[in-house]
């Protein structure tokens, strides 16, 4: 199983820079998330969330660190939360930041993801 | 009743920024751009409208029942969006042609979000978050989040063209404060 290195770009639509490491189970999803194919996108992440969880089976470390995501990209980041919760259920390591500004409309945004998934997340706010 | 130079006033006056034409990726990034950096010095404000405006830009590309072809496929939506400038308040509008069945829906949509308390609506984007992804018609988590980043009702309005067709007008207001 390979890392995963995206550099992210803001162009037409804008891609969040990802870097996935097999060897330490740091996780990060960083930048704008607004893409043309949002599910298309974040299914190869997904998927190696799956695969990490079923064969390495290690400790996943996830910083979220995004300033801005669509609807359809919220969809996807609830769906990778899910599966995060799900390891932890079975006794996986999970530890979840998510970087925010200070606007109260953003920790709304995370409180809900907190009820939706049932995962912790720690709430940390940006410099 | 009002004059035709009162209607100009009230139509023309406070532009910001407005734009009709297609709806494509071109067109949506460089407003997206007019919009992250220009509109206002506040960037808190900036990031409101560009919020909205990505959402119900969105709307347009996908559901206008005028489209461009050229680029081929099912084509890009054309339509029209106004954003103008208040003492306290942004107004953000955008406007497309529409068949009254399918716009129908949409405006009960509005209407039942703009009843709603902020909890609730917060409570409607989890259950609609949880919904299949990819379902035409699921603009509704879209409308839910632009009445969440603007904080104020949806207002719309439908004008009836002369080809029978109606011109749908969805707008919204984000205070300055």
């Amino acid at each position: 199983m390979n890392d995963i290195h995206i550099k992210g770009v803001h162009e037409a639509y804008f891609v969040p820079t990802v870097n996935f490491e097999v060897a330490t189970g740091k996780c990060e999803i960083e930048g704008e998330s607004y893409l043309e194919e949002t599910t298309k996108f974040y299914a190869p992440l997904l998927a190696w969330i799956r695969e990490y969880i079923d064969t390495v089976k290690g400790p996943l470390y996830f910083d979220f660190k995004l300033s801005y995501f669509n609807t359809s990209s919220s969809k996807c980041l609830v769906d990778i939360l899910d599966m995060l919760k799900n390891y932890q259920k079975k006794g996986g390591e999970v530890t979840v930041n998510w970087y925010y500004d200070d606007s109260d409309e953003e920790l709304e945004e995370i409180e809900d993801f907190i009820m939706e998934t049932g995962l912790q997340i720690n709430k940390i706010p940006l410099e | 009743m009002e004059s035709a130079k009162e209607t100009k006033h009230r139509t023309t006056d406070n532009i910001a920024i407005s734009y009709t034409g297609v709806f494509d990726n071109e067109i949506l990034s460089v407003l997206a751009k007019e919009i992250e950096g220009t509109l206002s010095s506040d960037d808190k404000v900036n990031k409101k409208v560009f919020k909205i405006f990505i959402e119900l830009a969105q709307n347009i590309s996908l559901y206008s029942l005028e489209r461009d072809v050229t680029s081929g496929g099912d084509g890009m939506g054309v339509g029209t969006m106004i954003i103008r400038n208040f003492d306290t308040y942004y107004e953000f509008s955008t406007g497309n042609k529409t068949t009254k069945e399918n716009i129908i829906p949409v405006m009960e949509k509005c209407d039942n979000i703009n009843s709603m308390s902020r909890e609730k609506l917060r409570e409607y984007r989890r259950l609609q978050r949880n919904m299949p992804a990819g379902q035409k018609g699921g603009g509704n988590i879209g409308l839910i989040q632009v009445a969440l980043t603007a904080s104020n009702p949806i207002e719309y309005a439908l004008v009836k063209c002369e080809d029978g067709n109606y011109f749908y007008i969805v707008s919204v207001r984000i205070n300055k404060d």
